[in-house]
């Protein structure tokens, strides 16, 4: 064999382990713009609390695991005797679901801006990701938190003689199945049918009689409970801290703005292309790995400004 | 005559213009004056991040700096007057340092300025004050270059610096480890001048960098670089990695159950960076200025007086972080005392003498400040985890430590062009 051609096959030896790490980095990232994409394309919010609800619901999910609440009270002593396995479970379900309730309390104070200039909604997310973040400062303190996770899913495997994290491939796998369910609840519910076309033409939503503003609340509480789930995962990867919402949101806009607005399938593809793009450099141009996905987003839009699935613009007829 | 006259009233006028002039124009040969013998208020004001990768430790400094104030307005204040303070935030990015900077002196009137974490904030905040003639203390950042091509004559650094712990930490562990290495560097000013010191070391010793990685500040995910780092299967890591991005990193390697081997050496483990993480994030060797649990006089009333200040704070016991916040501003205040003046130069001077026993710093070894570089030279400890400690707040156990003589910083020494004095503009806080 040429010497080319053997060191072409070591290249591609070497650079697998790392297309596979960015691909399930790639599904971490849809897992975190799932929520995000939702509001933005029904709602037309660009929900800035976004990263504030991802870290509230990690921090109330590691609470019911902990039951730092109850700590010493019977009810506390009584809880912790379950296994770690039931308690992260119940967690992963108690903590997205109280993440949505406050998103919902969130959507309430937005209906004022409804209708009004853009800014109005982004400057209100933005104070409720403020007053979300200290709250979470108040509550749980300011210092380094960890989230405990079951045997099953921690500790590394060996593949291809290099190690990999079992918790970053659950965490893969879960995104892979929340992305599905999200699609199906979407795509083959009689609730998901109203969402879309409250997303395409709320007024004749209006007019056949559903109710937009109870439709509204119910998108925003679900995102926000996507954020939360997605919080919940990250945690164990990238560590529990009140201000981890800020390492959030730009990728999540960054995501939905390559895959184009509104699209589900564009940003489950522009996340991948992501995590791709971080993956690879982060091995190979380390220097260059977060700027790589502004990299990306340049290029892309600068070719196709309604990002990779995004609906055409009327004034592109 | 009457030429003599216009010429002896000219001559008065101008005189007494002169005079005014002298009395007016006085405080602008400075760049402000104060008065000094008014028992007005020193006000200080500190630039510590609030917010972004350093707000733990910027908290942590800002409780030392708390500290020394309250103990110093407990005795009366400083020379008779009491200690104000102004705090902003200087959010871990340098734009911010130096737009707080220029704030706190042209309109908080801040005769000085106290506090730093990050390596390039410190720059820019010392390069604001060293153009007003401010005295500035760099509390916490550690970057080779604060002390050597960043330096100025405002500006004094506490912390040990990047090549400080190299010295301690390289040859010992090219010896043990092997000399196949891989810097994993933190890509702004610290991690870069703190590889540089690591890699003159490197080849000082013997050993070898095969490869460095660069880190962007706010890396979350360090897959791609633990991968690589697998695939080069190095002897030893040396890792100038702080902050949240240390944070993120450490949960990683524990979870891939790599903190054994490869052998990792963080260059310097500051306490807010791992307070409260499991022990089995705390893996292999780091570099440390100052522990809680040091067994040498004054460190328990020290922890006490912590723990007395500061009943509700997370962080049950004081960490390196917080130990140089209180002393930096500690030493300020004597050397104020000293001088028996407020002034700048007279205070910069004093500074550039200290000298302090380890007895007073609660260290192995006598300090002292380097008055070619300003910054404090001092005992290096080199730690790791304090594995099946009962005592969550006993996470390091000490190896050993190194007196200052034996780990200078020899090469920032010369790119050091410290302002003269009479290029300093002076004034009275």
């Amino acid at each position: 064999m040429p010497v080319f051609a053997v060191n072409n096959v070591l290249h591609m030896t070497s650079l697998v382990p790392h297309i596979v790490n960015g691909l399930t980095l790639g599904l971490l990232f849809a897992l975190i713009a799932l929520g995000f994409t939702l509001i933005v394309g029904v709602m037309e919010v660009i929900n800035l609390a976004h990263g504030s609800l991802f870290t509230l619901g990690a921090y109330l999910a590691m609470s019911t695991i902990g039951a730092s609440w109850f700590a010493g009270t019977p009810f506390g002593i009584w809880w912790l005797e379950f296994p770690l396995n039931v308690r992260y479970f119940l967690g992963l379900a108690l903590g997205p679901v109280l993440a949505g309730a406050v998103g919902m309390l969130l959507e309430l104070c937005l209906r004022p801006t409804y209708g009004k200039a853009p800014l109005y909604g982004l400057l209100l997310t933005f104070g409720a990701a403020i007053v979300v973040e200290e709250a979470i400062r108040l509550v749980w303190g300011t210092g380094e938190q960890s989230m405990p996770v079951p045997q099953m899913i921690s500790g590394a495997f060996l593949m291809g003689g290099l190690i990999f994290s079992t918790y970053k491939f659950y965490a893969a796998g879960f995104a892979i199945v929340a992305i599905l369910m999200v699609w199906l609840f979407l795509e083959r519910t009689p609730y998901g049918a109203i969402i879309k076309a409250g997303a395409h033409d709320s007024e004749m939503v209006r007019a056949l009689g559903y109710d937009l503003g109870r439709l509204r609340l119910l998108v925003f509480g679900f995102g926000s409970a996507l954020a939360g789930i997605a919080g919940m995962v990250m945690a164990p990867i990238w560590g529990l801290r009140p201000h981890l919402g800020i390492d959030v949101v730009i990728p999540a806009f960054l995501i939905i703005v390559i895959g184009g607005v509104g699209s589900f399938w564009g940003a489950v593809a522009a996340a991948i292309l992501v995590g791709l793009a971080t993956g690879i450099t982060g091995a190979y141009a380390p220097a260059w790995s977060l700027m790589s996905m502004y990299i990306l987003l340049i290029a892309i839009v600068g070719f196709r400004a309604r990002g990779l699935l995004g609906r055409r613009s009327a004034l592109e007829n | 005559m009457s030429q003599s006259k216009i010429s002896r009233r000219r001559l008065l006028t101008s005189a007494a213009a002169a005079a005014g002039g002298v009395g007016f124009m006085g405080p602008w040969a400075h760049n402000r004056v104060y008065a000094q013998a008014t028992a007005k208020p020193i006000k200080i004001g500190i630039t510590s991040d609030a917010s972004g990768q350093y707000a733990n430790s910027g908290a942590e400094d800002r409780r030392g700096m708390m500290m020394a104030i309250a103990e110093a307005n407990a005795k009366g204040g400083v020379l008779g007057r009491k200690i104000e303070t102004f705090h902003l935030d200087t959010e871990t990015t340098p734009a911010t340092g130096s737009r707080v900077a220029e704030r706190m002196i042209t309109r908080e009137n801040c005769g000085f300025l106290i506090g730093a974490i990050h390596s390039g904030v410190a720059n820019a905040i010392s390069q604001v004050a060293q153009k007003y003639g401010v005295i500035y203390l760099n509390t916490n950042s550690s970057a080779p270059s604060e002390a050597g091509q960043n330096c100025h004559r405002v500006k004094f650094v506490w912390d040990a610096n990047g090549s400080n712990f190299s010295k301690a930490a390289v040859k010992a562990a090219v010896e043990k480890f092997g000399k196949k290495w891989v810097l994993l560097t933190n890509d702004y000013v610290w991690g870069h001048s703190t590889a540089a010191a690591t890699k003159n070391l490197l080849r000082n010793y013997g050993g070898q960098m095969v490869e460095e990685i660069l880190v962007p500040q706010g890396t979350r995910d360090f897959s791609s670089q633990l991968l690589k780092i697998q695939q080069i299967n190095p002897g030893v890591v040396s890792a100038a990695i702080g902050g949240d991005d240390l944070k993120a990193m450490r949960q990683q390697i524990a979870q891939l159950k790599m903190g054994d081997k490869p052998a990792w050496i963080n260059n310097q483990q500051d306490w807010a960076d791992v307070y409260g993480l499991p022990l089995d994030n705390l893996f292999g060797v780091f570099g440390t200025t100052w522990y809680y649990n040091l067994d040498l006089p004054g460190v328990s009333d020290f922890v006490k007086r912590y723990q007395a200040m500061y009943p509700d704070t997370y962080m049950k016991v004081p960490g390196n972080v917080f130990y140089n916040g209180y002393w930096a501003t500690r030493e300020l205040f004597a050397a104020i005392e000293r001088a028996g003046s407020t002034n700048n130069i007279k205070v910069i001077k004093q500074l550039e003498n200290l000298k302090v026993s380890a007895r007073d710093r609660m260290q192995h070894h006598d300090a002292w400040m380097d008055p070619n570089t300003h910054q404090m030279q001092q005992t290096i400890y080199l730690a790791t985890a304090n594995v099946g400690t009962k005592d969550p707040d006993d996470m390091f156990k000490i190896l050993g430590n190194s007196a200052p003589k034996d780990v200078m910083d020899v090469d920032s020494a010369p790119a050091c062009k410290l302002e003269t004095y009479e290029a300093t503009s002076t004034f009275d806080a």
